[in-house]
C-alpha cells in the first residue's frame, strides 16, 4: 500500500512543475503590464515604477523568476494580494471552510438522493419509476447550473419567502468564527436562531450545487448495479435463499462501489467549477466567488496563489480515490502497481 | 464495366446497409429521435433567422421596456415573449441566440477533434517520451476544474465569446487525446495492425486509415456530448460576462441580463433558461442515441 502510494506520488511531480508553469506563465501572458495595470488610471512615476519591477522581481531573467516563484512556493510563500494587500494564503485558508462546507453538503445532498435513488431504479429496472428517474436525471445533467440556482430562488426566496436570497448567515447575528464552519460557529456562539439561520442560507446554494452531481450518481449507480446484477455470485446468493434486501446492498451494491466512487472522485471538480457559479450568485464567500472576483479586478496574485491551491484539492481528491479502491476492492491493492 | 467500378458499388451498398442498420438502431430510442426533432427544428431557426424573425435582435423600443410575455397580464401580441429591461423584442434574440449555440458547439468541437485526435494517435504511436510528454500535459490541464481553467483563459485571452470558446476547446482537449489514444492502443494490438504494417503501409497511412476509422465510435459519441457541454460552459462563461459580449443576443449573456430582474420579473430568466436546457438535453438524448446505434458493446444497460 505505501509503495503505491509513493509511486502514486512520484508522479505528481512533473505535474506539479506544469501547474506552477502554468500559473507563472499567467502573469507573464496576461496583456500588458502587470505592475500598470495595479498602478491603475493614475499611473505611477518612473522611479516608483523601477522599485516595484525590482520588489517583483520583474527585471530579473525569466528562468530565474520562475526558480524564485517555485522557491517561494516551497516556503509557503503564494504572494501578496494587490487589493487588500494580504497574503494570498491566508484569505485561501480563510475562505476555504465556506466553500469545504458548501461542496459538503452538496455532495451530501447527491449522494443521499442520487445513489438510493439509482440502486432502486436498477433493481425495478423497466418499471415507471425507472424511466421517469432516468428521465429526470437526464434533465438534472442537462441543466445550466446557474439558471438553476436563479429558478431556486425565484421559487423558494421569492415566491414562498423561505430562504434568504444571499450570504451565509443573517446580518442579526454576529459573533466569533473559530472554525469558518458556519453551521459550528453558530452552535458555538450560542446566540439564538443564528444556527436556523446558518442552516436556511445554506440550503439553496447545496442543493443548487448538488443537483448535476445527484444526477450523476443517480445514472451512474443504476449502470453499475445493473451490470454486478447480472453476475453469476448474485444468482448464487439469490440461490442460496438470502433476502433481496441483503442481495442487493450486501452483495451487489459492494461490487458496484468500484464506478461509484469513480464517479464521487470527479465531481469533486465538478463541485469546485460549479462552486465558482454558485458562489457568484448566492454571494456565498468561498474560493470560487474570491477567484471570480480577483479576475476581475485583476488581482493577480490571487488568481496565480488560486489556480495551484485549487488543483492542490483536485490532486489530493484524486489521490484519496486511488487510496478508497485499494480499501474497497483489495484485488486493486495486492496487485501491486 | 470494370473490375474498379463494381467494387465501388459494393463500397457503397455495404455503406448504405451500415446506415441503414445504424437508422434502425437509432430510431429505437425514441428520446434520440425528440431530440434530433427538437435540434433540427433549432437548425432550421438559426438558418432562417433573417426570414422569421419579427424584430432585430439589438434594436431598443424605449416605449416598451420589460413589457411581459403575451400569457402573462400585459402581454402584447407585438412582442410575443415581451421585452427585456432595454426594450429589445426577446422573441428575435431567441431566435438569433440560437445561431450562437450551433457556433459555439461546432467550433469548439472542430478544435477539440483535430487536436485531440492527433495528439491521441501520436501518444499511441509514439510510446515513450512522447507519449509521457503528451500525456502528463493533459493530466495537468485536467488537474484544473474546467470552467475555473477557462475563466482564467479569458482572462489571459480578454472577455469574447471567440476566447471563450478557444478556452472551452483548451478544457476539453484532454477528453479526446485520452479517448483517441486508449481507443488506439486497443486497436494497435489487433492483427489487421500488424498485417497492414507488414505489408509496408506507412504510420501515417497506420494511423488515420487502418487505426482511426476503428476508434471513431466512442469519439463520435464524446463529441456529441462535449457539443452540448461547450453551449452550457459558453453560457456559464457569458453569464459570468467573460464569453459573449452586449448585445449579442447570445442565451447565457440574456440570462447575466435578466438576472438583476428575477425578484421583480421572473418571466425574463425563463425563455433563455429552458432554451439552454433543451437544445443541451436533446443533445444529450441524441448522444445517448448514438451511443447504442454506434457500438453496442457500449449499450447503456436499458429496461
Amino acid at each position: 500500500m505505501f509503495s503505491f502510494l509513493f509511486r502514486r506520488m512520484l508522479v505528481l511531480i512533473p505535474t506539479y512543475i506544469g501547474i506552477t508553469l502554468i500559473a507563472f506563465a499567467f502573469i507573464h501572458v496576461i496583456p500588458g503590464d502587470p505592475i500598470l495595470v495595479m498602478a491603475g488610471e493614475r499611473g505611477l512615476p518612473p522611479e516608483k515604477y523601477a522599485e516595484l519591477m525590482h520588489a517583483f522581481g520583474f527585471d530579473q531573467p525569466l528562468w530565474k523568476q520562475y526558480l524564485d516563484y517555485v522557491g517561494q512556493l516551497l516556503q509557503g510563500n503564494f504572494g501578496v494580494s494587490f487589493v487588500t494587500g494580504r497574503p494570498v494564503l491566508d484569505e485561501f485558508f480563510e475562505l476555504f471552510p465556506a466553500t469545504v462546507e458548501l461542496a459538503f453538503f452538496a455532495l451530501f445532498f447527491a449522494l443521499l438522493i442520487g445513489i438510493p435513488a439509482g440502486i432502486i431504479a436498477a433493481v425495478k429496472r423497466g418499471t415507471f419509476f425507472d424511466h421517469s428517474l432516468m428521465t429526470i436525471s437526464l434533465t438534472g445533467f442537462s441543466m445550466p447550473l446557474f439558471w438553476w440556482a436563479l429558478l431556486l430562488i425565484v421559487f423558494f426566496s421569492g415566491y414562498l419567502g423561505w430562504t434568504p436570497v444571499s450570504g451565509r448567515m443573517s446580518a442579526l447575528y454576529f459573533f466569533e468564527t473559530p472554525t469558518g464552519f458556519m453551521l459550528i460557529d453558530s452552535l458555538l456562539s450560542g446566540e439564538e436562531g443564528a444556527f436556523k439561520s446558518a442552516v436556511m442560507h445554506l440550503i439553496l446554494p447545496a442543493v443548487a450545487l448538488g443537483t448535476i452531481p445527484m444526477a450523476t450518481f443517480a445514472r451512474q449507480s443504476r449502470s453499475a448495479m445493473l451490470e454486478t446484477l447480472n453476475e453469476d455470485f448474485i444468482k448464487t446468493a439469490r440461490a442460496k435463499g438470502l433476502s433481496p434486501f441483503r442481495v442487493t446492498i450486501v452483495h451487489a451494491f459492494r461490487n458496484a462501489l468500484i464506478p461509484i466512487v469513480t464517479v464521487i472522485g470527479l465531481s469533486v471538480g465538478v463541485l469546485l467549477g460549479g462552486a465558482i457559479l454558485t458562489e457568484t450568485i448566492f454571494s456565498w464567500p468561498g474560493i470560487g466567488k474570491w477567484m471570480v472576483d480577483s479576475i476581475f479586478r485583476r488581482d493577480y496574485p490571487v488568481v496565480q496563489g488560486g489556480l495551484i491551491l485549487i488543483a492542490t484539492i483536485v490532486i489530493i481528491v484524486n489521490l484519496i480515490v486511488d487510496v478508497l479502491y485499494g480499501i474497497i476492492d483489495p484485488r486493486i491493492r495486492r496487485q501491486g502497481h | 464495366m470494370n473490375v474498379e467500378s463494381s467494387t465501388n458499388q459494393t463500397q457503397q451498398s455495404a455503406m448504405m446497409a451500415m446506415l441503414a442498420s445504424f437508422w434502425f438502431e437509432f430510431r429505437q430510442n425514441k428520446g434520440a429521435l425528440y431530440g434530433l426533432i427538437f435540434i433540427s427544428i433549432l437548425a432550421f431557426i438559426a438558418i432562417f433567422a433573417d426570414f422569421i424573425s419579427p424584430y432585430d435582435p439589438i434594436e431598443q423600443y424605449r416605449d416598451v421596456l420589460k413589457l411581459p410575455p403575451i400569457w402573462a397580464e400585459g402581454g402584447s401580441w407585438a412582442h410575443i415573449l415581451g421585452t427585456d429591461a432595454l426594450g429589445r423584442d426577446m422573441l428575435s434574440r431567441m431566435i438569433y441566440g440560437s445561431r450562437y449555440s450551433f457556433y459555439i458547439g461546432s467550433i469548439v468541437i472542430f478544435f477539440c477533434l483535430t487536436i485531440g485526435i492527433v495528439l491521441g494517435l501520436l501518444a499511441a504511436f509514439n510510446r515513450g517520451f512522447i507519449e509521457n510528454t503528451i500525456m502528463r500535459l493533459m493530466d495537468i490541464i485536467l488537474a484544473f476544474p474546467s470552467l475555473l481553467m477557462a475563466l482564467a483563459l479569458v482572462a489571459v485571452l480578454g472577455p469574447s465569446l471567440e476566447n471563450a470558446m478557444i478556452a472551452i476547446a483548451v478544457v476539453f482537449i484532454p477528453h479526446f487525446v485520452r479517448l483517441t489514444r486508449a481507443q488506439a492502443l486497443a486497436e494497435l494490438g489487433k492483427d489487421y495492425v500488424a498485417s497492414s504494417r507488414s505489408m509496408g503501409a506507412s504510420t501515417f497511412r497506420l494511423m488515420f486509415i487502418n487505426v482511426l476509422p476503428n476508434c471513431m465510435a466512442p469519439i463520435i459519441v464524446q463529441a456529441t456530448m462535449s457539443f452540448s457541454s461547450a453551449i452550457l460552459d459558453a453560457a456559464a462563461l457569458g453569464f459570468l460576462g467573460m464569453g459573449a459580449q452586449p448585445p449579442s443576443p447570445e442565451w447565457g449573456t440574456m440570462l447575466a441580463d435578466a438576472r438583476q430582474y428575477i425578484l421583480s420579473d421572473p418571466w425574463m430568466m425563463g425563455v433563455p433558461g429552458l432554451a439552454i436546457l433543451f437544445t443541451v438535453l436533446s443533445i444529450n438524448l441524441i448522444g445517448d442515441g448514438l451511443r447504442d446505434a454506434l457500438d453496442p458493446k457500449m449499450k447503456t444497460a436499458k429496461g
